[in-house]
C-alpha cells in the first residue's frame, strides 16, 4: 500500500508538471498579441514598453518559463491584464463561490441519484420506475444551458420565485465578504442554479445505479441474505446497495470533469461569480494570465480529485489489492 | 454413516402436495407438481434428478425465498407442526436459518464479495437473536473450527479463500444457529473430487454430532448412496420414486431410477455409462399421461393417456409408474444400451 501510494503520488506530480508546462506554451503560442488587449496601441511606445517590462513579456520565452514555474511554486499566478491585480486574489474569491454552488449540488446529485436509482432498480417493473426513467432520460439528453434558461423563464420570470441571477442582490454587498454567505438573500440566489444543476447531474448516477441494481437483485448472495432471514430493508441496505455502488464509484473521476463543465455553463447563465464565469470573462477579454491561472487551478483540482477517488474506491472494494 | 432408526418419529419438516409455477413468456411453467415428502429429526434425505427437474426450486420454496415470478399454487410446508405457507410472511422469515438453513449451490457467488465473512455470519445470528460481541466472535471462531477452517481467518473476505474453503464457510454459516433442518443444494458441484469427499465426510460427522436433518440435493446417485438414509427421485417437477436408499438403488421401481442407476460405476463389470436420451419435459404445456413417457423404453399406450399416481408398494417405498410391479423383469433390459437407444431413435424420428 505504501509503495503503491508513493507511485501514484509521483504520477500526480508528473501529471501536474506536464500540465503546467503545456499550459505555459499553449498560451504563448496562441495567435494574436495578447498584450494588445491591455496595452493600448494608442499609448505612446515608451509607456507600452514599460508595461511589457512590468509583465515580463519582453524576456525570452525560456526565461519566462522558469520564472513562471518559480512563481507557481509561490502561488504567484501573475497579474491580470485588466485589473493589474494578482490573479490568485481574483481566483480565490471566485473559487469559494463555485465550491459553494457546485460541491453541495454534486453531492446532492450523487446522493439522490444513487438512492433513487437503487430504489427503482430494487422495485423493478413498477410504474414509478418507468416514470423516473423517462424523466431522467429526457433531462439527461437536454442541454444544460437550455434547462437553465427554461428554469429562469419559468421560475424567475413567470412565477417570480427566484432571482434571475447573481449571488446576492446587486448592490447589497459592494465587496465580497464572508458575511454575504450567511444571508437569506444568498440562499435565495443559490436555490435555482443549485436545483437545475442537481437535477441535471443526478440523471447519470440514477440510471447507472438502476442498471447495476437490476443485475445485483439476481445475485446469489442477495438470495442467501434473504434466506438468512434478513428483512427486505436489510437486504437492500446492507447487501444490494453497497455492492451496487461500486460501478458508480469507478466513475467518480469523470464526475469532476462534468462538474467543471457544468459550472461554466451554469455560472454563465446565472451570472454566478464563480471560477467558470471568471474563465469565460477572461477568455473573451483575452486576459491570458487569468485564464491560465483558472486553467491551472482546475487542472490541479481534477488531478488530485481523481487521485482521491481512486484511493476511495480501493477502500470500498476489498478485492482491489494495491501493489 | 449409520442408518437412523427414528424415521417413524414426528417429522420435523413435512411437505404436503406442494404445487409451484413460474410465470414465463410462454405461460405458467409447472415447476413443482404435488410434491410431498417428510424429513424425520436427524434424518438424511437425498434428492436426485436431472438438471432442471426442480430440485433448487423445491429448496427455495421450503425457505420461502423464491424468484419474483414464482407462485406457490397449493400445498403446505409444515415445519415443527406449523404450516409456513398458510402463516404470515414474518413467521416464515423467522423460521429461516434459525430453524431451516441452507448450504447454497454456488459457494463463489453466495457470499457478498465486499463484506467480511465474520460480518456475514454475524448478521445471520443477530437477525434471530441478540448476542454480546465477544460471544459472537467466539461462536464464529468455533464454527470455523468445526468445519475445519483456521479461525484466524474469520475477518477475511470471500475472495481470499479457495473454493473448498468457501464451501466450508457456507456450511459454518448454515450451522450458525443450530437449525434442525439443513438444506444442501449440490454443495460440492464446483469442487474437485478430493475436496468433495472431505466436505461430505465433514458434513456427515457434523450431522452425527449436531443431529440436524439434512435434505441433500445432487444429481449424483453415488453421493446419495454414500450419504443418505432415504432417497427421493424427481423428474419433471414430480416425485417419481422414493424409499430407503439401499433398497431403491438395489431394486428401483421406476424406469427413470433405472436410467439414473446406469450412470453409476459398477465394480467388476465392463462398465459403460448409459445416458438417458431425450430432453426434459415441457413444463408449460405438459403432454398428458406420464411425464417420462417420451423417454421411457417401457412406455405402454396407457402411459401417454393416464398420469400414474405415486403409489406405495411397501410402507416406506413408493413409485409413480404404471409398470412398477414389473420392474424386476424390466431391470435387466434397462442395463442394455440398445434398450435406451431405441427410445432415442423413436424420439428423434419425425
Ligand atoms: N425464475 C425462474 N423463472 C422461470 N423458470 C424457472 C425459474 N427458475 C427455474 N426455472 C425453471 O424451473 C425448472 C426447475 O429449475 P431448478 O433450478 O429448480 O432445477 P434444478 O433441478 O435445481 O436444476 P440444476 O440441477 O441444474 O440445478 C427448470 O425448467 C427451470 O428452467
Ligand atoms: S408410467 Fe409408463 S411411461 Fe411412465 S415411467 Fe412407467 S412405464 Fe414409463
Ligand atoms: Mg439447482
Amino acid at each position: 500500500m505504501g509503495r503503491y501510494l508513493a507511485t501514484r503520488l509521483s504520477h500526480v506530480v508528473i501529471t501536474l508538471f506536464a500540465m503546467m508546462t503545456l499550459t505555459f506554451f499553449l498560451f504563448r503560442l496562441l495567435p494574436g498579441d495578447p498584450t494588445a488587449m491591455v496595452i493600448s496601441p494608442a499609448l505612446d511606445p515608451a509607456a507600452q514598453e514599460a508595461m511589457r517590462v512590468r509583465f515580463g513579456l519582453d524576456r525570452p520565452l525560456v526565461e519566462q518559463y522558469f520564472v513562471y514555474l518559480a512563481n507557481l511554486a509561490r502561488f504567484d499566478f501573475g497579474y491580470s491584464f485588466r485589473t493589474s491585480g494578482p490573479v490568485w486574489d481574483l481566483i480565490q474569491g471566485r473559487l469559494v463561490n463555485t465550491l459553494l454552488l457546485i460541491l453541495p449540488s454534486m453531492t446532492a446529485a450523487y446522493a439522490i441519484g444513487a438512492f433513487l436509482g437503487a430504489y427503482i432498480g430494487w422495485h423493478r417493473g413498477s410504474r414509478t420506475e418507468a416514470g423516473v426513467i423517462l424523466v431522467a432520460t429526457i433531462l439527461q439528453s437536454a442541454p444544460l444551458f437550455w434547462l437553465s434558461m427554461l428554469a429562469i423563464l419559468f421560475f424567475s420570470i413567470k412565477l417570480d420565485l427566484f432571482p434571475t441571477g447573481h449571488i446576492v442582490s446587486p448592490g447589497s454587498f459592494p465587496e465580497q465578504t464572508w458575511r454575504m454567505y450567511l444571508t437569506w438573500d444568498f440562499l435565495h440566489h443559490l436555490a435555482l442554479p443549485f436545483m437545475v444543476n442537481t437535477l441535471y447531474q443526478l440523471c447519470f448516477p440514477l440510471l447507472l445505479m438502476r442498471s447495476t441494481m437490476l443485475s445485483t437483485v439476481g445475485e446469489d448472495f442477495i438470495e442467501l441474505a434473504r434466506m438468512k432471514g434478513l428483512t427486505e430493508r436489510q437486504v437492500l441496505f446492507r447487501h444490494a446497495m453497497p455492492t451496487s455502488l461500486l460501478p458508480l464509484a469507478t466513475t467518480l473521476p469523470m464526475i469532476l470533469g462534468w462538474a467543471v463543465a457544468g459550472s461554466v455553463v451554469i455560472e454563465t447563465i446565472f451570472s454566478w461569480p464563480g471560477l467558470g464565469l471568471l474563465m469565460v470573462e477572461a477568455v473573451t477579454q483575452a486576459d491570458y494570465p487569468l485564464v491560465q491561472g483558472a486553467f491551472l487551478l482546475i487542472a490541479v483540482l481534477t488531478v488530485t480529485g481523481t487521485f482521491v477517488a481512486d484511493m476511495l474506491y480501493g477502500m470500498l472494494d476489498p478485492r482491489i489489492v494495491y501493489r | 454413516m449409520h442408518q437412523r432408526s427414528n424415521i417413524n418419529a414426528e417429522p420435523v419438516l413435512h411437505i404436503k402436495g406442494l404445487d409451484l409455477s413460474y410465470a414465463t413468456a410462454h405461460g405458467r411453467a409447472a415447476a413443482l407438481t404435488n410434491i410431498s415428502l417428510s424429513l424425520a429429526p436427524g434424518e438424511s434425505l437425498g434428492l436426485v434428478g436431472e438438471s432442471g427437474c426442480g430440485k433448487s426450486t423445491l429448496l427455495k420454496a421450503i425457505m420461502g425465498v423464491m424468484p419474483s415470478n414464482a407462485a406457490i399454487e397449493g400445498g403446505q410446508v409444515i415445519f415443527k407442526g406449523a404450516d409456513l405457507v398458510a402463516g404470515s410472511k414474518e413467521a416464515w422469515r423467522k423460521a429461516r436459518w434459525a430453524g431451516i438453513s441452507m448450504i447454497a449451490q454456488s459457494a463463489l457467488n453466495a457470499l457478498n464479495p465486499v463484506r467480511r465473512i465474520s460480518a456475514q455470519i454475524a448478521e445471520a445470528i443477530l437477525t434471530h437473536k441478540s448476542m454480546p460481541k465477544s460471544e459472537l466472535r467466539a461462536r464464529i471462531c468455533h464454527l470455523f473450527e468445526i468445519v475445519g477452517v483456521d479461525p484466524e481467518r474469520i475477518d477475511d473476505y470471500p475472495h481470499q479463500f479457495s473454493g473448498g474453503m468457501r464451501q466450508r464457510v457456507l456450511i459454518a454459516m448454515a450451522l450458525a444457529l443450530e437449525p434442525s433442518v439443513v438444506l444442501a443444494d449440490e454443495p460440492t458441484t464446483a469442487l474437485d473430487v478430493i475436496v468433495q469427499d472431505q466436505i461430505f465426510n465433514r458434513l456427515r460427522a457434523l450431522r452425527d454430532e449436531l443431529d440436524f436433518a439434512i435434505l441433500l440435493v445432487t444429481h449424483d446417485l453415488a453421493v446419495v448412496i454414500e450419504n443418505c438414509d432415504r432417497i427421493v427421485v424427481m423428474y419433471g417437477g414430480m416425485i417419481v420414486e422414493t424409499g430407503p436408499t439401499r433398497e431403491v438403488v438395489r431394486a428401483p421401481s421406476h424406469p427413470y431410477t433405472l436410467g439414473l442407476r446406469n450412470a453409476l460405476p459398477r465394480l467388476g463389470v465392463d462398465y459403460e455409462p448409459i445416458a438417458i436420451p431425450g430432453r426434459p419435459p415441457d413444463l408449460v404445456d405438459p403432454a398428458p399421461g406420464c411425464r417420462f413417457a417420451a423417454r421411457c423404453p417401457f412406455a405402454l399406450p396407457v402411459c401417454r393417456v393416464v398420469t400414474p399416481d405415486l403409489l406405495p408398494s411397501t410402507p416406506d417405498r413408493a413409485a409413480r409408474c404404471h409398470r412398477a410391479g414389473e420392474m424386476e423383469t424390466l431391470a435387466s433390459l434397462a442395463g442394455k444400451v440398445e434398450t435406451w437407444n431405441r427410445v432415442g431413435d423413436l424420439a428423434n424420428a419425425p
